[in-house]
């Protein structure tokens, strides 16, 4: 059940990464015409992120150790997405 | 499915929980302070200036010499309008010209004679003086000689009548020097006729050089419909070129980023035509204002003061100016989409 779950979320992710990290360009990226912001993109990394760990997390045990699971998963998120966004688009 | 327990009892958890928490929660306040000291805007545009092509005097379009979107080069002869007009407007005036310098001549003839007979007339005068002296001697002599009946009266009466008409002759004399003297006038007239002429004639010789038009800075053409054959009124826009020796990047970027934005400060552009080439620009300058709703109300008879009902503020943006280095033309093009970073990016190092 999980890991075909796991699988396209996985790749997703790896995607966009390895996609980020080969075309350095414009901090913009167009969607059948219209551009949408970077950071766009780092959020929703940050939500597949965030999706991708908990899946993960379960998967491997490490989620019963966990407690106020919504706000580690979220705050997870919000570290990638940062990342991502630093690493990306930085100064 | 396994159930999930929400208690906050076990240490480790809040201690993982805690850690991320106080991550995201730093990692966000250093991004926002990187994001709001390197400004950058993905709605830029790229801009350059133009020029609308138009002649100052109208006319029939003969000979069109480029087409829509050509690069033209400085000098290069753009169109040509009909000169048939302002040929014969030029012929006219030069002929104007002539006839007011020809009318110079035939005034300074004019005055050479009235000189002469200012001349003639106070020789007239030195003569009428002379025979007035003389008749007045005469007198002189003989009233002597009649008071002591040396001579007849008669002959006495003869000079004195003699002396009397000299007077009136020198009178008359004078008058008349007088008259030829101011009948004698000056060229101003007529030299101020040949400049007007002259003037009008070199006005004439500009229309007709206004019927060619020459490319004033390389660019581009763009926005030509017409073809030769087409009449132009004076100042009609044939066309719009581009001016390709500078293109600009304008960045809307708020208010709150501006004091990050040095003038001079190295800027990346990427052209979103190709969006992986980082183009290099400098900041040139930022725009001095924008119209904003509440001081659309300048001008009229009362300030418009809308009540307030918007109790968050969206940050005013102000234009900023970023000229670009020399780029592939390719990726130039007027009204592009642009994104900025300011003092970062690919071309910043």
């Amino acid at each position: 059940m999980r890991a075909p779950l796991l699988r396209p979320v996985g790749l997703f992710v790896t995607a966009t990464l390895l996609n980020g990290c080969a075309a350095q360009g414009a901090p913009s990226f167009s969607v059948f015409g219209a551009y949408f912001p970077g950071w766009m993109l780092c959020g929703m990394i940050g939500v597949a992120v965030a999706v991708g760990l908990r899946v993960l997390f379960l998967a491997c045990g490490m989620d019963a150790l966990l407690s106020l699971r919504l706000f580690t998963y979220a705050s997870l998120g919000v570290v990638a997405a940062l990342l991502v966004w630093l690493v990306w688009f930085g100064p | 499915m396994k159930k999930v327990s929400l208690s906050a009892s076990r240490p480790l958890g809040i201690l993982i929980a805690g850690l991320c928490i106080a991550g995201a929660v730093g990692l966000g306040v250093y991004v926002a302070g990187q994001n709001s000291s390197y400004p950058s805007s993905d709605s830029a545009e790229l801009d350059a200036e133009v020029v609308h092509m138009a002649s100052t005097v109208g006319g029939r379009l003969i000979d069109l010499r480029v087409h829509v979107n050509q690069a033209v080069k400085k000098g290069d002869i753009l169109y040509r309008l009909d000169p048939e007009p302002y040929q014969l407007a030029v012929r006219q005036a030069e002929a104007n010209f002539a006839l007011a310098s020809a009318e110079v001549e035939n005034q300074q003839r004019l005055v050479a004679v009235k000189t002469a007979n200012a001349a003639v007339a106070k020789s007239q005068t030195e003569r009428a003086q002379t025979n007035h002296d003389l008749a007045a001697r005469t007198v002189e002599r003989l009233k002597p000689l009649a008071g002591k009946a040396y001579i007849p009266w008669q002959e006495y009466d003869q000079a004195r009548v003699a002396l009397n008409n000299a007077s009136v002759s020198l009178s008359q004399s004078q008058q008349q020097e007088q008259a030829a003297q101011t009948a004698i006038g000056d060229l101003k007239s007529s030299i101020a006729a040949q400049q007007a002429a002259q003037a009008v004639l070199e006005q004439t010789r500009y229309a007709l050089k206004q019927t060619v038009i020459i490319a004033p800075t390389d660019g581009y053409v763009t926005s030509l419909r017409v073809k030769a054959g087409e009449i132009l009124a004076p100042s009609q826009v044939l066309f719009t070129l581009i001016a390709n020796d500078a293109w600009f990047a304008t960045a809307n970027i708020r208010e709150i980023a501006l004091k990050e934005v040095q003038l001079g400060a190295c800027a990346t552009v990427y052209s979103m035509i190709d969006k992986h080439t980082a183009l290099r620009g400098h900041v040139e300058s930022i725009g001095w204002g924008v119209l904003s709703a509440d001081s659309a109300g300048i001008g009229a008879s009362l300030p418009l003061v809308p009540r307030q009902m918007d109790w968050v503020h969206v940050a005013q943006r102000f234009p900023v100016r970023i000229k670009l280095d020399a780029a592939n033309p390719a990726l130039l093009r007027l009204g592009a989409t642009a994104t900025v970073e300011i003092r970062h990016g690919a071309a910043c190092p």
